[in-house]
């Protein structure tokens, strides 16, 4: 239900491991200021998909396409649009907040933003003034996603690309989070989320998509649905 | 971009513990090295300055006396050592630095440290260039075993790799950073040892140390690239070490060992008695084997009789055996000549079959150079020899000469000659053989090395994708 054109597109992806079919010709269209819900059991193909957009994983068949570039055969210009905050954000140990942003911020950028900036961008992501000077090494998991979100807005990102973000995370890390996602999804931002957490899709998606042994079984709009045919509707697929 | 990378690899290295103290060994290893050889060196240059000189004043100081007894008085010719040698002493501990020039004869070499070295003494013997030629690299592997397999193991890899950085640039910006981080080591190495050279041996010191820079850096460089490519192959920190400890053991001991097995298998040399042993026995029947010391006398004698058309020696203008003693020593020369020449060429076809093994270890073809510029290689000491050897010659033919010119008849052992003459062999001086002539000698050392560095280059240039688990 794109309104303009799709800044991210799946079309007929398809992903062999052997003899399990990961992802069996997906089709997926998300527009800029949309968050695209990604639902489905353990081993669903949720992180296959997500590591095709970002060239991680090559598909067998079709292809993923970032503002219509098809991603396999231009993977330093897709990224360059582009933010990944996996289940934990890794960082660097020995450097501070500030200097781990620092450095993936200039090299997405290709040149070192000022300090302010980067400070204001943590401050935006939810850290306290006193922690971005700490090493990560002492960083909690929601510090760390604070961090990735930062790395997002420095690299003025457009397209999200997130697996499972705020697993593990507690209930309030996990709203500030999500808080945040909104603010992106207002400035344009197109963003794709695989979680396990029906709650949080149905409160922070536009669209909802379940996935099962690779293909997608379901996709409606957040809107339409209310949280307990949400999780009925989940269920239902995964018990045939 | 490559900047930042660097900036970024340089700063985590520096904040860890493991690299301060490594590098702390490292770097304080090869400061004490080349202190305590170049105070070595010096103690050991002013012994041979005061030595030659107490020699050639001994020489001058020979009372009136048999010219030929003064050639078996002899002299020394010692090596003079470039200061460079504190670095790497090359193969002096074991040919030797001192030659005795005497009548009759080549002798070998002595002053061979390794002959009376005891086994621990030997494995003692750290010199900066066995700092440079196997500590460094296995510095630069722990610095960058995890460059890229650590990454991967952390999941770091994953948000470089999200960034769209290409692999290229990874490479060279970490590539950049650990050899800053090294640089912090060396450096401050390199500085105290121009200081060293430079105020041993001025300007000509210092080309050779430039020219030793360059090798070690190059080889450096081999070193770190081929760690960075097998830390972005490998799955994990691990295995990249494994592996280089691996690569590491095979360049700097297995093939090195090996290529010289092999080498001394393909183009044996005698022992040092077999040796001596075929050189007496052409001293005492000719190259041939068959004209007998005898024969060739008595065919001398007959052909100067019948040249000057006398009846006997007696009766020659000259002294018969001042003459025939020179003639004997030109002989003799001519069979040092034969078995040293095939000696020296035996032993240089060994080493450039060595350089075989340079297929396995980049270090045969460094540790070649290294000693080139040091003036301690194979070439030199040949070089060195042969000049000794013609010295000797010189000398012995001076004094024969003095007896043939001035022995009255039969009194070629009762006539006597004084300072005059043993003034006017002039002392024995020595010039090393230049740069220029390291340069060729080692030249398909250093094309070894050059090809190694391509390798290196193009490899790291070609990896463009990077595997992120
Ligand atoms: N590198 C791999 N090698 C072999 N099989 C793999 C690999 N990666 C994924 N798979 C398989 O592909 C299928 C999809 O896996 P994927 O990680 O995409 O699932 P997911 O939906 O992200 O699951 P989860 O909710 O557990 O994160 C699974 O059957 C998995 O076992
Ligand atoms: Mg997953």
């Amino acid at each position: 239900m794109a309104t303009s054109s799709p800044l991210l597109s799946a079309e007929g992806l398809t992903k062999r491991y052997g003899d399990t079919l990961a992802l069996d010709a997906l089709d997926l269209s998300i527009a800029p200021g949309e968050v695209y819900c990604l639902l489905g059991a353990n081993g669903a193909g949720k992180s296959t998909t997500i590591n095709c957009f970002l060239d991680f994983v090559r598909p067998d068949g079709g292809v993923a396409k970032i503002g219509g570039q098809v991603v396999a055969q231009h993977p330093l210009e897709t990224k360059k649009r582009l933010a990944y905050i996996p289940e934990t954000v890794m960082l660097y140990g020995n450097l501070s907040g500030l200097e781990n942003l620092e450095y993936f911020a200039t090299l997405a950028t290709g040149a070192r933003p000022a300090t302010e900036e980067l400070v204001a961008h943590l401050i935006t992501a939810g850290l306290r003034d006193d922690q971005i000077r700490q090493r990560v090494g002492g960083y909690s998991k929601g510090m760390r996603q604070k961090v990735g979100i930062a790395i997002a807005l420095a690299k003025r990102a457009d397209v999200l690309l997130l697996d499972e973000p705020t697993s593990g995370l507690d209930p309030k890390a996990s709203n500030e989070f999500h808080r945040l996602l909104g603010l992106l999804r207002e400035r344009g931002a197109a963003v794709l989320m695989a979680t396990h957490d029906l709650f949080r899709a149905k409160e922070s998606g536009t669209r909802i998509g379940i996935m099962k042994a690779g293909r997608k079984v379901a996709e409606l709009r957040a809107d339409e649905i209310g949280h307990a045919d949400l999780e009925k509707l989940y269920l239902t697929h995964m018990h045939d | 971009m490559i900047r930042e990378i660097a900036r970024k690899e340089f700063r985590e290295l520096t904040r860890d513990g493991r690299f301060r103290l490594s590098a702390g060994i490292v770097g304080g290893l090869l400061l004490v090295a080349s202190l305590a050889g170049f105070t070595a060196w010096r103690e050991q240059a002013a012994q041979r300055d005061a030595a030659q000189n107490s020699m050639q004043a001994l020489w001058f100081g020979q009372p009136a006396k048999n010219p030929h007894s003064a050639a078996h008085y002899g002299l020394w010719a010692f090596k003079p050592q470039l200061p460079l040698s504190f670095i790497d002493r090359g193969v002096d501990p074991y040919v030797g630095t001192a030659s005795w020039l005497e009548a009759h004869r080549q002798n070998e070499f002595r002053f061979r440290p390794a002959m009376d070295a005891t086994a621990a003494q030997r494995f003692g013997d750290w010199t900066a260039a066995a700092v440079l030629q196997h500590l460094v690299p296995l510095l630069i592997i722990v610095l960058a075993f995890g460059a890229f397999a650590g990454e991967r193991e952390r999941g770091t890899l994953r948000q470089l790799a999200s960034l769209g950085v290409p692999t290229r640039a990874l490479m060279t910006g970490k590539a950049l950073g650990v050899a800053a981080a090294l640089a912090l080591l060396l450096i401050p190495v390199a500085v105290v040892g121009s200081a060293l050279v430079l105020n041993a041996m001025g300007a000509d010191g210092l080309l050779r140390l430039a020219a030793m820079t360059a090798v070690y850096l190059a080889y450096f460089g081999v070193v770190l690239g081929a760690t960075l490519l097998v830390s972005a192959k490998a799955r994990t920190a691990r295995a990249a070490l494994v592996v280089l400890l691996a690569a590491w053991a095979v360049n700097g001991i297995v093939a090195p060992r090996l290529a010289a097995d092999v080498a001394r298998m393909a183009h044996p040399t005698p022992t040092a008695r077999e040796f001596t042993a075929e050189v007496q026995t052409a001293l005492a029947n000719g190259i041939d084997g068959h004209s007998p010391a005898s024969a060739r006398g008595k065919t001398l004698e007959d052909s100067l009789l019948k040249a000057y058309n006398v009846a006997k020696v007696e009766e020659l203008p000259f002294n018969f055996n001042g003459f025939a003693m020179q003639r004997g020593e030109e002989h003799g020369n001519e069979v040092f000549d034969h078995y040293f020449d095939e000696l020296w060429s035996t032993y240089a076809a060994q080493d450039r079959s060595q350089l075989l093994g340079a297929v396995a270890s980049p270090l045969i073809a460094v540790r070649f150079l290294s000693m080139g510029i040091a003036g301690t290689d194979a070439a030199q000491h040949r070089a060195f020899a042969t000049s000794a050897e013609n010295y000797r010659r010189e000398l012995n033919k001076k004094m024969n000469d003095a007896i043939a010119e001035n022995a009255g008849a039969g009194q070629a052992f009762t006539y006597q000659a004084d300072e005059t003459l043993w003034r006017s062999l002039e002392p024995f001086t020595y010039e090393a053989p230049g740069l220029g002539s390291v340069w060729r000698t080692h030249l398909v050392s250093a094309v070894v090395l050059l090809l190694w560095m391509g390798l290196v280059a193009v490899l790291t240039r070609r990896s463009t994708s990077l595997a992120v688990v």
